[in-house]
C-alpha cells in the first residue's frame, strides 16, 4: 500500500490529492495550515493566560507544568487553579466555532447562529429560573452543585428542540430556521427580563453575571464533563463534512445528488444544538462567538463555506484571547462575554449594513 | 477532443446491453399535491431509454411539478413512479443518484464555490467518507469541464458568472454525476437566446453523443419542437398530448392547451414545426 500525493490536472492551485490505498481525500494547503495555525496560537495563548496572575509563570514553565513535569507550588497554581478556568474557555470557544460553522452552512446564512436563534436565550432562561426561582442560597446545593448548569442545559435543548420541531416540515428550510429562531430569541428575551424584574437583588446579580458569559470560577467540575461531550461531538459534527458541501446548495440540488435530506438535515441542528447547550451550560452564553468566528475563518480557508475543524479553534482562540485580556488588561475584571460581545456587535452590524447577497434576514 | 475521449467510457451512460425502447423511467396513475391542492391528476408517462422528451404546457400546468415527482423530488399522493421498474420511492436515494441527474430550476451555487468544485460534487453519489477522490473522479470530473468547454474557468467562482456560463456548469456537474437519465427544469430561464440555444445544443449533444436519457420542462415551444423527439403536452394537471413534434404541435392543440390562435410552419433551418402566434384566444 502507498500513500500518493499529486496535483489534480487542471485543477485549480493550492491543492494536492492524497491516495492511500482505496483510501482518498482532497487536501487544499488553506485548510490544512489555518487550523494548524490556529493550534499553535492556542497553546501560546492558553500557557499565556495560565501563566498570568498574581503569581506570574513564564509560558516554558507552564507548558512543562501541562506535560507533567512541573514541581510543587506551581503544579498546585497551574493544575488546580488556573488551567481549569482555561480549558473551560478554550473548549467553551471550540464547541461554539463549531455550532456556528454547522448553523451557518445549514441555514446558508452568515448570520445564523446559536445566539440569533434563541438557543443561547433558552440556557439564560434555565439558568436564571434556577438562579431566580430557587433563591440564590439554595442553588449551590442543588443536584450536587451542578443546579444551574443542568438548569442552562434544559433550558438550550428545550429552546433548540422547539426550534427544530416548529422549523420541520418534511426536512427544514433554513430561512424558516432562522425565522423560527428569531422568534424564539425574542420570547427568551422577554422571559429572562420577567425573572430579572421578580427577582431579590442578590440573585438578579448573580444571574446578571451568568448571562453575560463568564469563566470566572470554573474548575474541572466544568471543564471535565465538557471535554467528554466535545469528545463525542466534535467528531460527529466533524464527519457531517461531506454531506454540508452537498447540503450548501438548494435542497433540490442536495436530493438530486443522493443525500437523504431530512436526516442529514436532522443531524446538523440536532449536534450544533448539543454543542451550544453543553458549552452554554459551561461558562454562560458568550455571544457573537459562534457568528463571528466562521466567517473569519472561511475568509482565511478560502472556499465556499465555514470550515468545521478551523472555525472551532479559532472560536477557541477568540475566547481565550478575549479571557485573558479581561483579566489583564482592563482595570476591573469583567466577565468574557462582554468583550466577544464588544467586537461582535459591530461585525453583526456591518455584516447587515453589507447586504451581502443570499444573506438577508 | 480526442485525447480525452478514450475516457468516455468512464462517462458513458448507457449500461452495456441496454435496448433502446426499454421504459427506463415511468409515471404510473400519479397524483401531485401541494398540501390540499391537487396539481396532477392520474397521470401515466414512460420515458424510454435513449429518449429526448420536451414537456410543454402554460404556466402552472404542472409540468415541473411532473418533473419534481420524476426526479423523486416529490412523492406523488397516489400511484407511484418507477425506475427501471422499481419504485423510485422505495429505492435508497444514493442508488437513484447513480441513475438519474437532475438540474433543477435556477439552482442555488453558494457564494465563492468554484466551478471546479461544483462540478466535482457530481460525484458525491459515487464518493464514500473514505473514498472521497478517486482516480475515477478526477477524470470523470476533468472530461466533463472539457467536454462543456468549462475547463478554462474551472478556478472561476460560480457566482461570477455569466447567466449562460452558470448553466453550462451546472450541465457539467450533472454530466459528472454520469447518470444514464437527466432532467432538467427549464434550462433555459433568464437566458438570452443565443444562450438558450447554447444550452440546447449541449443537451442534444448529451442525448446525442452520450446516449443519455434526457427529459427536459420547456417554455419556448419552437426550441422544444427543434431539439426534442418527442413532446408531452400538459394542460391543468392532466397530460394532453404525446408524440413526435409534429404530431403535437397542431393549430387545435395550441388553441386547446394555450388559448393561442396560431400557424404552423416548416422551421426553415431544420423542418420541425415552428409556432407563428396570432392572438390570444378568449
Amino acid at each position: 500500500m502507498s500513500a500518493v500525493l499529486e496535483r489534480p490536472v487542471g485543477g485549480p492551485r493550492g491543492r494536492t490529492t492524497v491516495r492511500i490505498g482505496p483510501a482518498s481525500a482532497v487536501l487544499r494547503w488553506r485548510q490544512v495550515v489555518v487550523p494548524l495555525a490556529g493550534l499553535v496560537v492556542l497553546v501560546l495563548v492558553s500557557a499565556l493566560s495560565i501563566g498570568r496572575g498574581d503569581y506570574p509563570i513564564g509560558i516554558p514553565d507552564v507548558l512543562r507544568t501541562l506535560a507533567g513535569l512541573g514541581e510543587g507550588p506551581q503544579n498546585f497554581i497551574v493544575l488546580q487553579l488556573r488551567a481549569p478556568r482555561v480549558i473551560v474557555g478554550l473548549l467553551v470557544g471550540l464547541a461554539l466555532g463549531v455550532a456556528g460553522a454547522l448553523f451557518q452552512t445549514f441555514a446558508r446564512n452568515p448570520l445564523a447562529s446559536p445566539d440569533t436563534l434563541g438557543i443561547t436565550v433558552g440556557a439564560s432562561v434555565g439558568a436564571v429560573a434556577a438562579l431566580v426561582l430557587t433563591g440564590g442560597g439554595s442553588v449551590g446545593a442543588l443536584l450536587g452543585g451542578f443546579g444551574v448548569q443542568l438548569a442552562a442545559l434544559f433550558g438550550a435543548l428545550v429552546t433548540g428542540l422547539l426550534l427544530f420541531l416548529l422549523a420541520w416540515r418534511d426536512g427544514i428550510d433554513g430561512y424558516r430556521l432562522v425565522l423560527v429562531g428569531i422568534a424564539l430569541w425574542s420570547v427568551g428575551g422577554a422571559l429572562v427580563d420577567w425573572l430579572l424584574t421578580n427577582a431579590q437583588v442578590y440573585d438578579a446579580a448573580a444571574a446578571y453575571v451568568w448571562i453575560t458569559g463568564s469563566l470566572n470560577a470554573r474548575t474541572w467540575d466544568q471543564a471535565v464533563p465538557l471535554a467528554l461531550a466535545l469528545a463525542v461531538l466534535v467528531p460527529l459534527s466533524l464527519a457531517t463534512g461531506r454531506a454540508l458541501g452537498v447540503l450548501q446548495f438548494g435542497d433540490d440540488t442536495a436530493r438530486g445528488l443522493g443525500l437523504r435530506l431530512p436526516m442529514a438535515q436532522a443531524a446538523v441542528v440536532l449536534l450544533a444544538v448539543a454543542l451550544t447547550a453543553v458549552a452554554v451550560s459551561a461558562a454562560g452564553p458568550i455571544t457573537f462567538v459562534a457568528l463571528v468566528v466562521p466567517q473569519v475563518a472561511v475568509r482565511l480557508t478560502g472556499g465556499s463555506r465555514p470550515p468545521l475543524l478551523a472555525s472551532g479553534l479559532l472560536g477557541a482562540v477568540l475566547v481565550v484571547s478575549a479571557d485573558l485580556v479581561t483579566r489583564t488588561l482592563l482595570p476591573e475584571a469583567l466577565p468574557v462575554g462582554i468583550l466577544t460581545a464588544v467586537i461582535g456587535a459591530p461585525y453583526l452590524l456591518w455584516l447587515l449594513v453589507r447586504g451581502r447577497r443570499r444573506s438577508t434576514l | 477532443m480526442t485525447a480525452t475521449h478514450s475516457r468516455t467510457e468512464v462517462l458513458r451512460g448507457s449500461p452495456d446491453g441496454a435496448a433502446p425502447g426499454r421504459v427506463r423511467l415511468a409515471a404510473e396513475h400519479v397524483r401531485l399535491a401541494y398540501d390540499d391542492t391537487v396539481v396532477v391528476h392520474d397521470l401515466d408517462l414512460e420515458l424510454t431509454e435513449g429518449s429526448f422528451t420536451a414537456i410543454v404546457g402554460p404556466n402552472g400546468c404542472g409540468k415541473s411539478t411532473l418533473l419534481r415527482a420524476l426526479g423523486r423530488l416529490l412523492r406523488p399522493t397516489g400511484g407511484q413512479v418507477l425506475l427501471d421498474g422499481r419504485a423510485i420511492a422505495r429505492t435508497p436515494t444514493r442508488e437513484v443518484a447513480k441513475v438519474l441527474g437532475l438540474l433543477p430550476q435556477s439552482p442555488i451555487a453558494p457564494e465563492g464555490l468554484t466551478v471546479a468544485d461544483l462540478v466535482a460534487r457530481g460525484r458525491h453519489p459515487h464518493q464514500s467518507w473514505v473514498r472521497q477522490w478517486s482516480r475515477d473522479d478526477e477524470a470523470v470530473v476533468a472530461e466533463a469541464l472539457e467536454w462543456t468547454d468549462m475547463a478554462e474557468l474551472a478556478g472561476r467562482p460560480v457566482d461570477e458568472l455569466s447567466g449562460g456560463q452558470r448553466q453550462r456548469a451546472w450541465i457539467s456537474m450533472a454530466l459528472a454525476q454520469g447518470t444514464d437519465l437527466l432532467l432538467l427544469d427549464e434550462p433555459t430561464t433568464y437566458l438570452d437566446l443565443a444562450h438558450q440555444i447554447d444550452v440546447l445544443e449541449l443537451v442534444g449533444r448529451l442525448h446525442g453523443e452520450r446516449g443519455r436519457t434526457v427529459a427536459v420542462v420547456l417554455h419556448d415551444l419552437n426550441l422544444a419542437a427543434r431539439y426534442a423527439e418527442r413532446l408531452v403536452a400538459m394542460k391543468d394537471g392532466v397530460l394532453v398530448a404525446s408524440g413526435t413534434p409534429a404530431e403535437v404541435l397542431t393549430e387545435q392543440l395550441l388553441a386547446d392547451v394555450f388559448d393561442l390562435e396560431a400557424r404552423i410552419v416548416p422551421d426553415p433551418v431544420t423542418g420541425t414545426p415552428m409556432v407563428v402566434p396570432v392572438r390570444r384566444l378568449r
